[in-house]
């Protein structure tokens, strides 16, 4: 690392001091716009073949918190910023629900961001996302899990990407990654107009309803590599296809139809070979134009590859982080209270963030489970909290040979997105195994 | 382990259903369902939690910070000009004013919410701001006239008030009566012309409504035809005022005739002869309406 870069760390970390830590940029909007249909939450899960122990994964959170002090915090309203402080509180563990992804109670979770669940065979994790994002959290779950199952005698193996018990924190680990790339001598980039977005039928309510699609991970990569794309970009096209067939339904009108734009994370660890327990992610946020006459399915993979390939570029991300971080910087948000800055962040995140896209597809990739594991986990799940413009998320994730597509949905009986997404893997000779915890599977 | 005919896709063991489109999952005779683990091990709760979303989360916390800026900046100014002992209405009005627009987002929008919720906060100010000099002058009177509309435009319309139609006409009359009571009292201080006067001149009023609405319910056919309603309200009023004029004109002369309502009454008179013309006589009704189109 250059002395160009040491410094920027530095003043990252004098950021961040001690009992007065700031969130990061991409942070600072989700505990302002928390509200009903907006929990800004996302879960991360393992289930073991072995009974959970309470007391165990207990001993398992607290010396995972030991390790990384500082998601040992809980969140607070200052005069012009909410901050992180450090919570002295001991963690609590709660009995797993119904349904996934649900606002966190902080005062019922000690004032933790991160929110541990147990079942019967399950450790999950939810996470607010003012903690960190899903790479981040998939970190804390892999710590716990692989802490308890060297309690629990299991198995004593670590996951790769972890972090070792036995090492102090690195202070980059919790620096602001946004403000260590910020680079004020380049111009923001422009944001963009709103996208279509699905009416969906029948009533909807702040259950978050799942259903879950597991397809074998081999076939999945094949259909993938005949096409020469990679999984995202397969799952993300097929997104589109159905929407685009939802918007020429409801908009008979060729020219009246506005574009389908998804809202794929990217996470820019891998892009700029900077580990962190921070947020780091931006969205790319690839698309069609219907106005423009419909697409074939070739034509949405091919547009959404060379979409998502020119938002990876470093320096269109690094605009994009000028963009954001520029705006925290300005003098009138610096100095506007929270009481002025909260209300206006509720009411203008919608046309910054929601309006902007039709749907969000968020892959965490696949997790490499230790072969000593191997024979112990039997699922894996990620979930996102949908939201009342866009009512339907989806969440990816892959572990030893299955690959599972978490939707997660408002509607209360409208499945027609779910349908179509999974009738299409089928018909192209992906088989798919669905579960639901939608309420007539459990009727008597 | 059944997959759905329709969709094509394996199910959990213990599915009736495919959660994708509803087909239920038939078994064929002999086999039984499997009782595989679900996906979350507490069913679903009958409804979702409470609460408001982002949108009205941040109107009602954008109004709250700007009441609490302008009440600080009004109150400033007021003490710098020293002109603090007439604080009160500019204070008092603001802080109304976004209570009103909070509890309108807050409050559930229908129509009989909104209308009395309203209603309230309305007469709260009008008493608020007569009350500067620590006695209600002009507002008792504003705030019974808000009274009688709400029961009258609002409260008629509730599933209470259509369900004892009887009674809600005792209540909408005796409320009349209590109003005109009420301003007796306030501008008089005792019960002066509300007897000789407006007791008589109401009954009159009742009386002619009650007559019609028993010509009404009687009549074979519902719908009641537009000439009539016309003519039912001219005579209705007509009488009233030709009433009041009478009973006003022996409350203050002691003389028992018509005064200001005698060119009234000629009017009235005219436009009942032509209607009831119009009612009875097919041929001059046809003169009015298709006779002259066909033409």
């Amino acid at each position: 690392m250059g002395s160009d870069t040491t410094n920027r760390m530095i003043r990252a970390q004098s950021y961040a001091p001690e009992g007065f830590i700031a969130l990061d940029n991409s942070a600072l909007i989700y505990p302002p716009t928390e509200a009903k249909y907006n929990a800004n939450t996302f879960r991360i899960s393992m289930d073991l073949k072995q009974e959970i122990i309470p007391q165990i994964l207990e001993l398992a959170l607290h010396n995972t918190l030991e390790r990384c002090s500082y998601a040992k915090v809980s969140l607070h309203k200052g005069f012009f910023w909410y901050y992180l402080s450090p919570n002295h509180k001991s963690p609590v563990l709660h009995e797993e629900g119904s349904y996934p992804s649900a606002r966190i109670s902080f005062k019922d979770n000690n004032g933790y961001l991160l929110k541990v669940l147990y079942s019967k065979h399950r450790i999950a994790l939810e996470c607010f996302h003012a903690l960190t994002d899903g790479s981040g959290a998939l970190v804390y779950l892999k710590m716990i899990v692989s802490e308890y199952c060297r309690i629990a005698d299991i198995s004593d193996v670590s996951f790769s990407g972890a972090l070792d018990f036995k090492e102090r924190p690195d202070p980059q680990e919790f620096s602001d990654p946004f403000q260590h790339f910020y680079d004020k001598n380049i111009p923001g980039s422009p944001s963009t107009g709103a996208a279509y977005h699905r009416k969906g039928s029948g009533g909807y309510d702040d259950r978050v309803k799942v259903i879950s699609a597991m397809v074998d991970a081999r076939t999945l990569r094949e259909r993938c590599r005949e096409r020469g794309y990679t999984v995202t970009v397969y799952l993300s096209s097929v997104l589109t296809m159905v929407l685009q067939q939802f918007q020429k339904e409801e908009v008979p009108q060729q020219k009246k139809r506005k574009p389908i734009k998804l809202s794929v994370p990217m996470n820019l660890r891998n892009i700029f070979h900077f580990e962190t327990m921070r947020n780091f992610t931006l969205f790319a946020v690839p698309g069609i134009e219907p106005a423009l006459g419909e697409y074939t399915f070739e034509e949405i993979l091919k547009k959404i590859y060379l979409d998502m390939s020119l938002s990876q570029d470093p320096k269109k991300i690094r605009s994009q982080i000028k963009r954001n971080v520029g705006g925290e910087r300005h003098i009138l948000m610096r100095f506007a209270p929270t009481a002025i800055k909260n209300p206006l962040f509720k009411l203008l995140s919608n046309s910054l963030g929601d309006d902007l896209y039709s749907a969000i597809i968020s892959n965490l990739g696949y997790v490499k489970v230790p072969e000593e594991l191997e024979s112990s986990v039997s699922r894996m799940d990620f979930y996102l909290c949908p939201g009342q413009i866009n009512k339907v998320s989806l969440a990816v994730v892959g572990f030893k040979d299955k690959v599972v597509i978490n939707f997660s949905s408002f509607f209360n009986t409208d499945t027609s997105l779910e349908r179509m997404f999974c009738r299409f893997l089928v018909e192209d000779g992906i088989p798919v195994e669905v579960s639901t915890n939608r309420t007539p599977e459990y009727k008597e | 382990m059944a997959y759905c005919i329709q969709c094509g896709v394996k199910l959990e063991e213990r599915a009736r259903e495919c959660p994708l489109c509803q087909t239920p999952v038939i078994l064929p005779p002999g086999m039984e369902r499997g009782d595989s683990e679900p996906l979350f091990p507490q069913p679903l709760p009958e409804k979702g939690t409470e609460g408001i979303n982002k949108t009205s989360k941040g109107i009602i916390e954008l109004i709250l910070s700007l009441l609490v800026v302008s009440e600080i900046t009004i109150a400033l100014t007021m003490w710098f000009s020293g002109n603090m002992a007439y604080s009160f209405i500019p204070l008092f009005s603001t802080a109304m004013a976004a209570l009103v627009i909070a509890m309108a987002l807050v409050a559930k929008h229908t129509y009989v919410a909104q209308a009395t919720i309203h209603t309230i906060l309305v007469s709260i100010y009008l008493l608020g701001i007569d009350s500067i000099d620590n006695r209600f002058n002009w507002s008792l009177i504003v705030v019974g006239a808000l009274v009688l509309l709400w029961i009258s435009a609002v409260f008629t319309t509730t599933k209470k008030a259509k369900a004892h139609p009887v009674l809600t006409t005792l209540l909408l009359m005796a409320s009349i009566l209590g109003y005109i009571v009420m301003i007796n009292l306030l501008v008089a201080g005792s019960l002066t012309w509300f007897v000789p006067v407006a007791l008589p001149t109401a009954g009159v009023f009742f009386l002619g409504v009650a007559l019609f609405f028993l010509m009404f319910l009687t009549r074979k056919r519902s719908r009641i035809p537009l000439a009539d309603l016309v003519f039912f309200n001219l005579i209705v009023l007509f009488l009233t005022f030709t009433a009041l004029d009478i009973f006003l004109t022996h409350y203050r002369m002691g003389l028992w005739r018509l005064n200001w309502s005698l060119s009234l009454f000629s009017a009235a008179m005219v436009l009942t002869i032509l209607l009831v013309g119009v009612t009875v006589s097919r041929r001059l009704r046809r003169y009015f309406t298709s006779q002259n189109r066909h033409s």
